[in-house]
């Protein structure tokens, strides 16, 4: 190998060395997508609201997380003073917060005409 | 009515359950130990979001007429692509994967194609098949995922093929490594069988901590296949833990200690009812452990209920013992077995019921409502006079027994963690 060579292909060399990191950094990539699959909604219609509230019941839902209930009754007390028409009924959840009451459920479809659940953490 | 702290997550679940415009007032938070007069002027004032007073919106909410939207029914399809839309360059890519939330925010590999199929090549199972679902917690939605999926995500954190039946399993067993509170919760991973020395994991010196290539990238791909796989982790949506948990980055997981087991304590698995050649993960859920500085001048049994007066009666307990300790109850006070352990603890281990009934929050939100159900034992121990006993854990068999550490001295630690579930490791080679 001449002197021409040997300076050509370390020339080579170092181009090599300092392009390929530059290089590598800027190729693009194309990467799979992480996330699960989420389920579809099912759109569910609210139900219909009330015209009045005179002579109407409304179920003040506690679901058993502390401090709720004196949130609730509080709230049935300033509601009974601003709207004494209504009945306000405070209801405390059976069981944890996590578990359902399907004969509240039933005794407020019968009985009542509208509902406020919440939590007062 | 939700309170202002929560305003993000009863918004988001409401769209989620199919009813986004659903009336929310919020009122300021916290209603927790606020005095009465307080509670009720926050209910006489505004709704710190709408500024509107919130018993006109608590009215408006029940009177107002419906829009069309409000009535809407059908179907919200919501596909997720294979790929992600844009390709770019590698730190782009990666500063992408950190702003859209789906990494821990530590580094992570990019899962390329090529990487994705290299990890797929650790299991026999098909890309395409479902492995499971997994929620941020049970109110929450469930999403699916396929085996690729979780390559996916063992490549982010760093896997090898060989580790990923093992994060397989962890993906099975649909429990999120973050699960969903505002109290901050953990989840433990303990690994028992011949998988131990074929991912040459470390059960001795500083198992617990950051020395083992398996130990740490296996529980870290968890939080990351939570976080992807189920929508675990938004904060505010799908998590709500006030101070965060620092066992979340990889969830404590480590291989139990089996070689050191003398005769009668069995490996964690064993007592499951697998075999002892099988390979198993085993996961626990608690929040934290304590150093327990005991004297080594008395018995050491007779010492560990004083160590576990830290728990709570909600929670279950497990001992992280190490070797040394174990030899020690075994050879010079007569426990042959993990069991025989575990239940002296549970007869020793007691609180009074007066204690019991006022003293923790768990067990008045989550317990005593059981009990007046008339769930028992709890529907008895509300009746019981203040002093009277009842245990502090409330079943023998939530009490846990895990052999781990190097020897070389005899410490342990107690940590308020219960077994949820074990999941074989074998069925995803």
């Amino acid at each position: 190998m001449n002197r021409n060579n040997w300076l050509f292909t370390g020339l080579w060399v170092l181009t090599l060395l300092m392009a390929s990191p530059t290089q590598a950094a800027e190729q693009k990539l194309t990467v799979l997508n992480p996330l699960g699959q989420p389920p579809a909604i099912t759109k569910v219609p609210m139900a219909p609201r009330l015209d009045t509230l005179a002579g109407k019941t409304i179920y003040i839902v506690d679901i058993g997380f502390t401090d709720t209930h004196r949130l609730f009754t509080e709230m049935q007390s300033l509601l009974g003073v601003r709207y004494p028409d209504t009945k306000w009924e405070v209801r405390t959840k059976i069981g944890t917060y996590f578990e359902d009451d399907p004969k509240l459920w039933a005794e407020i479809k019968a009985q009542g005409h509208g509902m406020i659940i919440g939590v007062g953490h | 009515m939700v309170t202002t702290a929560f305003r993000e997550l009863a918004t988001s679940y409401a769209y989620k359950k199919g009813m986004p415009n659903i009336r929310l007032t919020f009122v300021p938070h916290p209603i927790t130990g606020m005095p009465t007069d307080v509670v009720r002027g926050y209910l006489q004032g505004n709704n710190p979001v709408t500024g509107k007073p919130i018993l006109d919106e608590i009215v408006a909410g029940l009177t107002q007429p419906l829009t069309a939207e409000d009535q809407a029914t059908g179907l919200v399809e919501r596909p997720i692509p294979r790929l992600v839309s844009v390709s770019d360059t590698e730190e782009k890519l990666v500063q992408l994967f950190h702003d859209n939330g789906w990494t821990d925010g530590l580094p992570i590999v990019l899962p390329t194609e090529e990487r994705v199929a290299a990890m797929l090549k650790g299991t026999s199972h098909k890309p395409d098949e479902l492995v499971g679902s997994m929620q941020p917690s049970s109110p929450h939605e469930a999403w699916s995922y396929t085996v690729e999926k979780v390559a996916v995500n063992a490549v982010m954190a760093g896997a090898r093929p060989e580790h990923f039946p093992t994060i397989l399993a962890l993906a099975a067993s649909g429990v999120t490594s973050l699960f969903t509170s505002t109290t901050s919760f953990a989840r433990m991973g303990v690994i028992n069988g011949p998988i131990q020395k074929e991912l040459n994991m470390n059960a001795g010196i500083g198992a617990l901590g950051p020395f083992n290539q398996a130990n740490s990238i296996i529980g870290r791909a968890w939080t990351l296949l939570s976080m992807n796989l189920s929508g675990s982790g938004r904060i505010g949506q799908t998590y709500m833990g006030s101070q965060g948990n620092n066992f979340n980055y990889n969830n404590l997981l480590f291989p139990e200690n089996e070689a050191q087991l003398p005769a009668g304590w069995n490996p964690l698995h064993v007592q499951q009812g697998y075999k002892p050649e099988e390979s198993v993960i085993s996961i626990f859920t608690g929040w934290g452990f304590i150093h327990a500085d005991q004297s080594f001048s008395k018995d050491f049994h007779t010492q560990i209920p004083h160590w576990l007066q830290f728990i709570s009666p909600f929670s279950s307990a497990t001992l992280l013992l190490d070797p040394t300790i174990i030899k020690q109850l075994k050879t010079y006070e007569g426990f042959d077995s993990k069991e025989q352990l575990r239940d002296w603890i549970f007869d020793n281990t007691k609180l009074t019921a007066k204690e019991w009934r006022e003293d923790y929050y768990s067990v008045q939100n989550f317990v005593l409502p059981v009990g007046r159900k008339g769930d028992e034992p709890y529907a008895s121990w509300m009746k019981l006079p203040d002093d009277a006993m009842v245990p502090r854990i409330s079943r023998a068999s939530r009490i846990t027994i895990i052999s781990v550490g190097g020897e070389t001295n005899l410490f342990w630690q107690p940590g308020d963690f219960g077994l949820t579930t074990s999941v074989s490791i074998d069925k995803w080679r």
